[in-house]
């Protein structure tokens, strides 16, 4: 009953992973269209509806592209900053409280200084999300650095702090409270003025939002960083060994502040690109884009060309659903959730089985 | 007087209302950590634990039946933590938000999909029967203290004694030496001859249920109403893992501890009453923010953390292996 | 003596770890009663078999039998049931719980409840032994000789008849390991079996009946001990006649290089790690460190690296005072660095990263731009893996999946390309096979050749005896005194380690201070002038 023993692979095992995660997502679908038959839903329609991101047979495609694209540069970008701490083996689970900060802050900069011509206003509200999250990011990696202070439930905390910030200041009617509608009895938030809306450039009807280039820009910057720059080679010397790092004269304090900095930076910056994208802030804006970009970071095993994959697919998924809800109401967007969580469980599954390997124990072998 | 009495006397029943299904969160994360397992998937674990104990507990009628499948269910999804993390060594923070963000989502599929269907508690009066509020005979008499403490619903008690019990398992059994030494340091626990998998699987199978019971007092608490915007979680789970922080892994403890979140939770919902009602004494309840209160737990819990982190010499009850899986054939 | 006359047989054992043949077809018997030493190499599959008996690995082929009967042992739980108990290297203790806990644990059939009488019942069968211990202690108060009695109590208390122990010496004073023996061979007298794993030959001679030798992972012989001298033993172990005798370099010293004067350390915990410590190297002289595990070794070390702050006094080089500077700063000045720690990857190098990338890690900086300059470090990285003969599939494989010696060679030579004046080097030969460390042995002469001095922390007092000048021993972080290498005996290194015997107020000088230093009386009592600090950014 025995016989069976888990051995840990070696070599190059990239081929076997691609194949072993499509296969998991095959699975899942599978599960996830037993589950939509049960509702009575035919799955094959559905799954046609949700992964063609109702681009096909609609002549507002172009609305389903930018639509695609509000879910997936929040989350490429949030994973992106999320890795670069992951790889100093720094566990920041603040994403959500980090993205929320960035976007009031931008949001803060946009209700106050509207008059100012789009050009400078943009790059104000940027300035001030990517200090305002990036200080958050300081202060746990002071905690860190100095009493070494657990950093996952810091960040954890910090989330639901700043959570709850947020909707104080989006329910709280007050003649100081500029982030709401004047006009309204109730407490909503503003629109932002419209010079601080996020520009783009329009290919036919479509508007190609300055704000999406620019994080595929950032993408590249980011690999090319952690890749061949001196300050990546630390981060990852620093996450692999910081005694190692301490001998080789690399300030381990300096490159945690500093790579924790940025990356809160980086998800403060996405809350901005998002608020100014939207053109306005909510309490659940985030989309849980902070907790995904965590699973995203991590199934990617932290390679910057697997994130962007990832990224895509979890869109394509979660806007799918979105748009697939117009023709399925019944269905809404928790039926992503509910197929993320299943996909990921099977991938985990996979991981698994790249990892490792089962072999059969012989008994009494001759020679 | 007796007006403003009866406000106070509300307003600690209360406090022990809110802080019941801390108390079943946090008894069972306390059970997992002690396993050397984070998991933060608690806020799933409870809404599954929750929407599946009340269906079927509607449907049979029964307060008993609803827990089983309460308990059954979370434990179930215990096992798939402990399958993914303990047999196939995946990393304990991504299968628990991963366990959340499917659990939460089962919870609105499966209300969204009952749609009409979904049972009200009125059909079931057996288990809201169950479920009512009982006077403990002589001790419900005394004043004050017997309607704040002794005239709850039976889960009440019932958390408040899987508490009692987990302190004396975990602290004067054999069993709960063992599974604080697969805490503290698994190597050690394994050539000891100590069962690590089977422990760990039977430790977050139980922790996950005690959870789902949290879940499905919280429905029941709420009137059993599905809203298709509002989980009835609500991140109570959440807190939960910061109350495991606040009361130092100690299911004793944690009566106390839930009391004090409880509490807070509770001054958000009555602020406005007890300031009016004790207006010069308490008349500054009235301008603090609703989500300030809510945001306290978290706010106490980070302040602890930062400073249990800078005292020295600290005795901690956090188990030294947490978060790390065991591979006993990793070189 | 019952059924059978061995205790434990293997038959055909076979293990694998991804592509390394830790185990090929070994079979083993135990005696009952005796002492078994099991003799090899460092990597010739010692542990590994031992592993298979206490559960913690399964074998891939092959079968176990005890008391002459098959038995599968899948778990540490089985092999506690079949009254295996294994005593490893690397403690596997709880430091949270208290001594009797601990033993409590690992008890089987120990009912519900938690007996409170379970302290006075440790300390009773404890006497039995002859050990006292205090059942009540944390054992993160212990000290490491407290902790292997622990251990071996933990191992009896649970009526293991079969007893393994890996390395137990390897930590211990020469008094503590007498102590050790004598408690082993009461054992053997109440009738259990010892396996006793070591590669000090001397302990073998000393303690055990037969000795079984491993080469490899393959099993070679067992030979009875009285049949047998050290000379065959090694031969056995090797393969091929090896001579015993180190060569120690030519001595051409030169000049004090590092001076340390009245240096005081503290250690983790806050505690005085070193004390007033005064020594010296000269360029081209090798100067041993002697000492029980925990003396102070690893703070000296580190704090000359600039790893650890200074709490007084200086460490003088070349004139220049280098205390407290940054490691960089150090660095630049031509003083190496290569401690392996027990673990062997802790520090120096960064084990997910490649060798390349491990190369280049001190001087990753070098060069203009934000860009780091891998083509020169994949150079000298395929160099350092040519000359050194480092066994690797490519220059890009992580540092993790070398096996311990060419890990060190990949340190060694990292450290020795820097072309240093001064290496301190701890442990060089930890985890080494004799291959391995005779090539180490080499490499350092060469550079006492070329003028460099070294600092040669060590454990085997014989290896320091051959190849060092001199050794200086320490105790509790104390100068005990310099002795010269060919002059000294290892009763007196081991009275000096142990504290019993202080040389350091012998003649009339103070010990540790060169005659001819390099800097006057008036400049050691103004202070000497810092070295100036690199810059960091560039």
């Amino acid at each position: 009953m025995n016989n069976l023993h888990l051995v840990k692979r070696s070599g190059n095992t990239l081929v076997r992973r691609i194949v072993c995660y499509i296969v998991a997502i095959i699975i899942s679908m599978g599960i996830g269209a037993i589950l939509l038959s049960v509702l009575g839903i035919n799955p094959v329609s559905y799954y046609k509806d949700m992964l063609t991101i109702g681009l096909i047979g609609n002549r507002y495609a172009y609305k389903s592209v930018e639509g695609f694209l509000k879910v997936f540069v929040p989350l490429l970008m949030v994973s992106l900053a999320l890795a670069l701490s992951f790889k100093m083996r720094f566990w920041n689970i603040g994403g959500e409280g980090e993205f929320l900060v960035g976007a009031m802050c931008a949001a803060a900069v946009a209700f106050n200084f509207g008059s100012l011509p789009t050009a400078a206003l943009i790059p104000l509200m940027c300035l001030a999300a990517i200090i305002s999250s990036g200080l958050i990011g300081l202060a746990v990696a002071f905690l860190k650095c100095r009493f070494n202070t657990n950093e996952t439930l810091i960040t954890l905390m910090i989330n639901y702090i700043v959570l709850y910030g947020v909707k104080y200041f989006g329910e709280t009617k007050a003649d100081w409270n500029f982030f709401l509608r004047d006009d309204s009895a109730r407490p909503i938030f503003a629109k932002f003025p419209e010079n601080a809306e996020m520009p783009g450039i329009h290919i036919g009807a479509f508007n190609l939002l300055y704000s999406v280039i620019f994080t595929l820009i950032l993408t590249v910057i980011i690999y090319v960083y952690l890749k061949y720059t001196k300050q990546g080679y630390e981060i990852a010397v620093v996450g692999d060994s910081s005694d190692t790092a301490r001998y080789a004269g690399i300030k381990v304090k300096r490159v945690t502040l500093r790579t924790m900095f940025l990356s809160a930076s980086l998800i403060g910056l996405a809350g901005a690109f998002s608020a100014s994208a939207s053109a306005t802030v909510s309490s659940s804006m985030t989309n849980s884009v902070g907790w995904t970009g965590i699973v995203v970071a991590w199934l990617s095993k932290l390679s910057i060309p697997g994130i962007f994959v990832a990224s895509i697919l979890i869109s394509i998924l979660q806007y799918g659903c979105q748009a697939a809800s117009t023709s399925y109401p019944a269905i809404d967007r928790n039926y992503a959730d509910l197929l993320q969580g299943i996909i990921l469980f099977a991938v985990l599954v996979s991981d698994f089985t790249v990892t490792f390997k089962i072999v059969k124990r012989k008994e009494d072998a001759s020679k | 007087m007796t007006d403003s009495l009866s406000v106070l006397t509300l307003f600690f029943f209360s406090i022990v209302v809110y802080s019941i299904p801390l108390l079943y969160g946090t008894v069972g994360e306390i059970m997992i950590e002690k396993s050397g397992s984070l998991n933060l998937g608690v806020e799933g674990t409870m809404a599954i634990g929750a929407v599946l104990g009340y269906i079927v507990g509607c449907r049979a009628d029964s307060l008993f039946v609803g827990m089983m499948i309460a308990f059954i269910s979370s434990a179930l999804v215990g096992a798939l933590f402990s399958f993914l993390t303990v047999t196939l060594q995946a990393n304990q923070n991504v299968t628990g938000l991963t366990i959340t963000t499917f659990g939460v989502a089962l919870y609105y599929f499966i209300g969204n999909g009952l749609g009409n269907d979904w049972p009200q508690m009125g059909s079931a009066p057996r288990m809201v029967n169950s479920f009512s509020d009982m006077e403990i005979p002589l001790l419900s008499d005394i004043p004050g203290i017997g309607k704040i403490f002794f005239s709850h619903n039976i889960m009440v008690y019932i958390a408040v004694g899987i508490a009692v019990l987990c302190w004396i398992y975990l602290n004067t059994t054999t069993l709960g030496l063992e599974l604080r030494a697969i805490g503290e340091n698994p190597g050690a626990a394994d050539s000891m001859g100590i069962n690590i998998p089977l422990m760990k699987y039977i430790h977050i199978m139980v922790g996950s249920g005690i959870m789902g019971l949290g879940g499905l007092y919280m429905g029941l608490n709420m009137g059993g109403t599905f809203e298709g915007s509002n989980c009835w979680i609500n991140g109570y789970g959440w807190i939960s893992i910061a109350l495991v922080i606040f009361v130092n892994w100690n299911p004793a403890m944690a009566v106390v501890g839930t009391f004090v979140f409880g509490f807070f939770n509770t001054l958000r919902v009555y602020s406005g009453s007890l300031a009016s009602t004790f207006p010069g004494l308490l008349g500054w309840l009235g301008n603090i923010p609703a989500q300030f209160f809510s945001a306290l737990p978290f706010i106490i819990t980070l302040l602890i953390l930062v400073v249990d982190s800078m005292r020295k010499n600290k005795k901690s009850g956090q188990p030294a292996a947490i978060g790390l899986n065991y591979y006993r054939e990793d070189r | 003596m019952a059924d059978g006359e061995y205790a434990i047989e293997l038959r055909g054992i076979s293990k694998t770890f991804g592509s390394i043949k830790a185990n090929r077809n070994i079979n083993l018997n135990l005696k009952k009663g005796e002492i078994l030493a099991l003799l090899g190499e460092n990597g010739s599959g010692k542990t590994t078999l031992m592993n298979m008996l206490s559960g913690i690995y399964a074998p891939d082929s092959g079968s176990i039998f005890v008391d002459g009967k098959k038995v599968s042992i899948s778990s540490p739980e089985d092999s506690v049931r079949l009254g295996i108990g294994m005593v490893h290297q690397h403690f596997k203790l709880v430091e949270a719980f208290s001594c009797a806990d601990n033993i409590w644990a690992g008890v089987l059939n120990k009912g519900i409840l938690l007996k409170k009488d379970r302290y006075k019942e440790v300390e009773d069968f404890a006497a039995k032994f002859g050990f006292t211990v205090d059942a009540k202690k944390q054992v993160s108060l212990m000290s490491v000789s407290e902790k292997q009695t622990l251990e071996i109590l933990k191992v009896l208390y649970n009526g293991a008849r079969v007893i393994i122990l890996d390395e137990p010496t390897a930590v211990l004073t020469i008094q503590e390991t007498r102590k050790l023996f004598d408690v082993l061979r009461k054992m053997k007298e109440q009738g259990h079996s010892i396996i006793i794993i070591t590669h000090k030959l001397n302990e073998v001679m000393e303690i055990s009946d037969r000795v079984a030798v491993l080469r490899k992972g393959e099993y070679i012989d067992t030979v009875k001990t009285s049949e047998t001298d050290e000379k065959k033993l090694t031969e056995l172990m090797v393969g091929h006649k090896v001579d015993l005798n180190i060569e120690r370099g030519e001595l051409r010293k030169t000049t004090p290089l590092l001076e340390i004067r009245d240096l005081t350390i503290r250690g983790d915990e806050g505690s005085i790690a070193v004390e007033g410590l005064n020594f010296y190297i000269r360029g081209g002289e090798m100067l041993g460190v002697a000492g029980i595990a925990g003396s102070g070794q690893k703070e000296l070390c580190e704090a000359i690296a600039g790893l650890r702050p200074v709490e007084k006094g200086s460490i003088v080089h070349k004139g220049k005072n280098i205390a407290g500077l940054s490691p960089k700063t150090i660095f630049a000045q031509g003083i190496a660095f290569s401690f392996i720690p027990e673990d062997r990857l802790g520090m120096g190098l960064a084990p997910s990263l490649s060798i390349v990338d491990n190369v280049i890690l001190k001087k990753y900086k070098k060069g203009k731009g934000p860009f780091v300059d891998r083509k020169t470090g994949r150079k000298e990285a395929a160099a350092i893996v040519k000359d050194y003969e480092v066994v690797t599939p490519s220059i890009d494989t992580p540092v993790r999946r070398l096996s311990g010696g060419n890990v060190q060679k990949v340190l060694l030579g990292r450290e020795i390309n820097s072309s240093p004046n001064v290496i301190v080097t701890a442990y060089a030969v930890r985890g080494l096979d004799i291959h391995s460390s005779y090539m180490v042995y080499d490499i350092l002469n060469e550079q006492k050749k070329k003028g460099v001095g070294i600092l040669f922390v060590g454990e085997d007092l014989d290896v320091m005896m051959a190849l060092c000048d001199k050794i200086m021993v320490m105790c509790h972080g104390r100068l005990m005194g310099v002795v010269h290498a060919a002059k000294t005996n290892k009763e007196e290194l081991g009275l000096m380690m142990t504290g019993a015997l202080d040389l350091t107020s012998k003649s009339g000088k103070t010990a540790g201070i060169a005659s001819d230093s390099a800097l006057t009386m008036e400049e050691w009592e103004r202070g000497p002038e810092p070295a100036e600090e690199v810059d960091d950014d560039e």
